[in-house]
């Protein structure tokens, strides 16, 4: 704190140790050293504030709330409290209130720099920008320093970014943005490199290109020297917007020239020729080409050039680059996309692929870089590609079991690329069971050769021959999802285990393992292999579906419940720590960051697994705490759950799951948007689902609906009528999006085993878990196909998890998600039975009142509640068989356990038990 | 490789008043601007949106992912050292972050490197030797004296690897990487090399004691 440095205010000297207390998480220590401090210096009101700082810290909110409006209402001045009341705002999440606690104090303190500066943050922190705008100007006023000039500016351009209507963007809040800039340069007051930024930006959007282009390459982008190369790029965006093909073409020439392996402008190179084409485009005869020189307009031309740049490769010393290569099979798969007769002018697709080879085969990366140039083969090419590249990789002599090895890792490198590349044109799916089996045994023959290469590395190292034995266990899965061998996922497991023995970092291998554990329905070893890849952070974004789509439908439920937590605080935190780095922009000028992390944190925001958890794990709250009676309606409560607001930003779902996770060779990879797009609507359906249920549960209890707690008094006379007519439309909802859902179920959709996992939903629905969940909702219409209903889902549960067949050993995963459906399922019908009980019983009392005055023995009790009892007793029934079934399995399985332990020894065992006969 | 040590303070450092310009101080020469000699694929700068595609590069022993605000924190900072490189089929092959820090008038304004990574199927191209290249160009153009950067003794490929860059262990610090897993703490290389500002390359001078985290600044 700034004002922390004057030793000569005693009050600073009397707050210190408070502070240090804060400091260190000692906040009972903070709250009493502060009460001592205020008993002597009743004013102190920075002391108040720091006490209600370790309140909030000890999860007494309104009690720190109540105290920092105390002090909040006084409007202070002095540094140290409003600093204090500024973060504890943001630890409540008001940030709101400390803008009222800045406009409180400028009017106090008119020309302070420093809170007009804290006024403006605080409005950046809440996105009020009008107001910054008028804050920034407010600021220059007083010091006429340009950075509070341009924070004014900016929060124009902000203005234009959030509003509505793009018309009034680009009539008033740009061109004024414009305008204010204009004034700066006329009067040559642009001092900094972040100001031209801020100029070229406002240019950019009003699509004023060409003013944009003068002042990029004026004097004023003469400033632009901090990010590398940052005015080329900038002159070749907006060359390419002004569809300008012969400077487009020229500096992307030059820029070539001096890095002929800088990707990014071969496609602006390749590009702007077939513009030039299509407008047949001639140099003019005497006069220079273009303002940046020379035009490149033939295809001849073109591809002159290329060869040239891999000429210079050819020819040098050190290290070849792979641009120039790379570029000659992607120019020829341009020229081929727009049917151009010089397709082949470059040359022959194969030859080039085999001389890319030769030159880049030892690299790890040469697959990458091939894979997506495999399309310019024909198909009766592909095992000539593959003999011709074999031919390169040396060898050493053939073992006995037929198998030869390469001497070095540079061979190894070209060998396994012949592999990668061989499965990448699907010369491997196409052999029959046996010649998988030979190419497996060869796979892990090179795997376990190639290990010696790699006796000396360290832990954090990866074994040069890792990828065969993970090409290997692919094989092994095709072969699984062909002939359904379970045998071979066991086989695939004991590979990958033994691979991460070698290799114990080995990222791949243990997303593998744990996505095959999963797939067999065995969590325990997920949760060691998930925590050891450490993902953190934006990581439960983008890989923590994999461990929560697996968990509660395996019955781990509180892993599923740990899992979603670990997810639901980063996206918490998410708003709070984006707000603090928009400020940090402003401050330090990096203005097209500005939009970029406003963007970032709406993605975040409207994450699909994001609401996927916190529905997940409200829904796993309930499941795992909730019992019949009364504790429904309490945990309703306490989650806050409502059945009216709809938590799901439907509309602006981002899909932010890194499906590209896995290494994969197959081919037909551009088949993964179709995956992912299909899996997308899966996810959203069952989501769908999943939220309509939580609201149904919710609006089985009086405390699920926020209007009834509101407006209490309505409540009393149409609180019911409200409920009921809520809980209708919800229903309806709900059916409408099972039908929904039960056409998306229908497609079948495959997902290839390293795609997008499929979700619960079709099992969901086949199992009839759906339905019964939506019949028991409906209970009160159809308590008789409720009882059928149930009964069947606990019948497909049924059977044994682990079962022998011809001496071979089957798990049964699927059973284990179907009796997780069950005690779903159970749960809310029980919930909607006690809720029908609720409504029943006073029904039920007045009758046999009436009965006991009237002595009428033959009135006999109504439908309902006799409907009602036979529906317990039988619930009842089926509890009672649930429970039998799996203390049946848990005998089963604990009788495993005591086999393997009494394996060792277990004749003596035998013989102390006959003489003990 | 090197990790950051975060500095824990109650109270928000904002409000741009004190200076009369930006709040990122460089004392910026114009060093030469025309040697951008970019060797590899696309390099260019990272965004926010790099975050949700870097597992390949993350999902290693070494390679630390850090929350939200520490990404946040250098592209609103220092938007220009954070670099990454994309493949020609859109994969992330690796990144450098880094910042420039340090009194001008104490000969101490540098460039830092605060992480480098490459993902494994794009190692032994020359990539982390580009990326490190492209740091020191642009600590170059800031006027920084040196560039430095902290790696764990223990990893050797890296120590290798900036030596043969022309960097020298400046000093040792104790203990800088906290135990992790049930790992002792471990010990830190400070390396440095000289930038041309440094004509006598004063700043790589070694030190003859190794120091502790609390004394470095």
């Amino acid at each position: 704190m700034a004002a922390r440095g004057h030793v000569q205010d005693p009050n600073d000297r009397r707050l210190r140790p408070i502070y240090d207390y804060l400091d260190n998480g000692n906040n009972k220590m903070a709250i009493q050293q502060a009460d001592k401090l205020l008993k002597k210096h009743k004013d102190l009101h920075c002391a108040k504030v720091l006490k209600a700082i370790g309140l909030q810290r000890t999860g007494k909110q309104d009690e720190a709330f109540s105290l920092a409006q105390e002090v909040t209402t006084l409007e202070p001045t002095d540094d140290n409290s409003l600093q204090a009341l500024t973060i504890l705002y943001r630890e409540m999440h008001r940030p709101e209130l400390v803008t009222k606690l800045y406009e409180a104090a400028v009017k106090k303190v008119p020309l302070s720099e420093e809170y007009h500066s804290h006024l403006f943050m605080a409005y950046a922190r809440v996105g009020e920008y009008k107001k910054m705008q008028q804050a920034g100007m407010a600021l220059y006023k007083i010091v006429p320093k340009n950075p509070y000039y341009f924070w004014s500016v900016m929060s124009l351009v902000m203005q234009a970014i959030s509003a509505k209507d793009e018309k009034l963007a680009q009539t008033m809040f740009l061109p004024l943005a414009e305008r204010m800039v204009e004034k700066m340069v006329k009067e040559e007051k642009i001092e900094a490199e972040a100001e031209v930024q801020l100029y070229f930006m406002i240019l950019e959007r009003l699509g004023k290109c060409e003013e944009a282009l003068h002042v990029i390459r004026g004097p004023l982008g003469e400033k632009l020297t901090s990010e590398l190369q940052s005015r080329e790029r900038k002159c070749m965006m907006l060359y390419t917007r002004l569809e300008r093909w012969p400077e487009c073409n020229a500096l992307a020439q030059k820029l070539l020239l001096k890095n002929p392996d800088d990707w990014q402008f071969y496609p602006s190179y390749f590009d702007s020729l077939f513009h030039l084409m299509d407008q047949s485009w001639s140099p003019p005869d005497d006069a220079e080409h273009c303002s940046e020189g020379s035009v490149h307009h033939t295809v001849a031309e073109v591809v002159r050039f290329v060869e040239e740049r891999i000429k210079v490769e050819d020819e040098k010393d050190s290290r070849s680059l792979r641009g120039p290569y790379l570029a000659r099979l992607e120019l020829m798969h341009r020229l081929r996309e727009r049917g151009y007769p010089e397709e082949n002018l470059p040359g022959e697709p194969l030859d080039l692929m085999v001389q890319f080879f030769r030159k880049f085969g030892d690299k790890p990366c040469c697959i990458t870089d091939l894979k997506i140039y495999l399309h310019l083969l024909t198909p009766d090419q592909h095992v000539q590609f593959i003999n011709r590249l074999s031919e390169m990789v040396p060898l050493g002599e053939q073992g006995e079991d037929g198998f030869a090895f390469p001497e070095d890792t540079k061979s190894l490198q070209r060998h396994l690329c012949v592999c990668q590349l061989s499965r990448a044109l699907g010369l491997h799916h196409s052999l029959d069971v046996g010649g998988k089996l030979r190419l497996i045994a060869e796979l892990k023959a090179h795997y376990h050769h190639g290990l010696k290469f790699g006796s000396s590395a360290l832990k954090t190292e990866l074994q040069f021959s890792d990828m065969y034995c993970l090409m290997a266990a692919h094989v092994y899965i095709d072969l699984w999802t062909e002939t359904g061998d379970e045998d071979m996922v066991w086989q695939c497991l004991g590979l990958l285990e033994e691979g991460l023995s070698h290799s114990s970092s080995n990222a791949q291998f243990k997303l593998l393992l744990l996505l095959l554990y999963c797939r067999l329905g065995s969590f325990e070893p997920v949760v060691d292999l998930y925590s050891s890849l450490d993902a953190k952070h934006i990581q439960h974004d983008t890989i923590g579906f994999l461990l929560t789509r697996y968990a509660e439908s395996l019955g781990q439920f509180s892993a599923a419940s740990q899992s979603c937590n670990f997810s639901l605080r980063f996206f918490h935190s998410n708003q709070k720590d984006t707000s603090e780095y928009i400020i940090q922009a402003y401050k330090y000028g990096a203005f097209e960051k500005i939009p970029e992390f406003i963007a970032l944190r709406n993605r975040l925001n409207q994450s699909l697994h994001f609401a996927q958890v916190r529905t997940e794990r409200m829904l796993l709250d309930l499941f795992l705490e909730a019992d019949v009676v009364l504790s429904l309606e309490e945990s309703v409560k306490a989650m806050s759950l409502s059945s009216e607001e709809d938590d799901v930003p439907w509309d602006t779902l981002r899909d932010n799951r890194d499906l590209t996770v896995f290494t994969n060779w197959d081919p037909k990879q551009r088949y993964g948007i179709y995956h992912r797009t299909r899996s997308l609507e899966e996810e959203k359906a069952w989501l769908r689902i999943r939220s309509l249920t939580l609201r149904l549960l919710a609006s089985l209890t009086p405390s699920g609906h926020a209007s009834s707690q509101q407006n209490s008094e309505m409540s009393n006379e149409n609180g019911v009528g409200d409920r009921s007519s809520l809980h209708r439309s919800l229903l309806s909802q709900l059916n409408q999006t099972l039908h929904a859902a039960a056409q998306i179920a229908e497609k079948h959709v495959q997902y290839p085993l390293l795609g997008p996992p499929s979700t619960r939903l079709a099992s969901a629905l086949s199992v009839g878990s759906c339905h019964c969940q939506a019949a028991a909702l409906h209970l009160s219409v159809h308590l008789q196909e409720l009882e059928s209903a149930g009964l069947e889902i606990l019948n497909k549960s049924k059977g044994d998890l682990l079962e022998m067949k011809e001496s071979k050993l089957k798990t049964q995963p699927s059973l284990l998600e179907n009796l997780v459906f069950f005690l779903e399922t159970v749960s809310i019908v029980l919930w909607s039975a006690s809720y029908c009980a609720k409504i029943l019983r006073p029904l039920k009392t007045s009758l046999q009142k009436k009965k006991k005055k009237k002595k009428d023995v033959n009135t006999a009790m109504p439908l309902v509640v006799c409907g009602f009892q036979e529906l317990t007793g039988n619930l009842q029934d089926l509890l009672t068989q649930t429970v039998e079934h799996i203390r049946g399995q848990e005998s089963g399985i604990t009788a495993l356990k005591l086999a393997s332990l009494t394996l060792e020894g277990c004749s003596r065992v035998g013989a102390k038990n006959i003489s003990a006969q | 490789m090197a990790m950051e040590r975060l500095q824990r303070s109650l109270v928000p450092a904002e409000g741009a008043t004190g200076g009369s310009g930006w709040c990122s101080s460089s004392s910026s020469s114009s060093v030469d601007s025309n040697g951008s000699r970019r060797k590899m694929t696309s390099l260019r700068p990272f965004t926010c949106d790099d975050l949700f595609k870097f597992n390949n590069i993350n999902l290693d022993p070494l390679t630390e992912t850090y929350g939200i605000p520490f990404y946040l924190q250098y592209l609103a900072h220092w938007p220009e050292y954070f670099i990454v490189a994309e493949a020609p089929g859109g994969e992330l092959m690796g990144y450098i972050m880094g910042k420039a820090e340090g009194s001008v008038a104490r000969e101490e304004w540098h460039g830092h490197v605060t992480a480098l990574s490459v993902a494994p199927e794009f190692r032994r191209l020359g990539l982390a030797a580009k990326l490190m290249e492209m740091l020191e160009e642009i600590s170059e153009r800031k006027g920084g004296f040196f560039v430095d950067l902290f790696v764990r003794v223990s990893n050797q490929v890296a120590v290798n690897m900036y030596k043969r860059l022309g960097y020298s262990v400046y000093r040792t610090v104790i203990e800088y990487y906290s135990a992790s897993n049930g790992e002792p703490d471990e010990d830190a290389y400070d390396m440095r090399k000289a930038l041309s500002r440094d004509t006598e390359k004063k700043s790589i001078i070694p030190l003859p004691h190794p120091v502790r985290p609390e004394d470095i600044e």
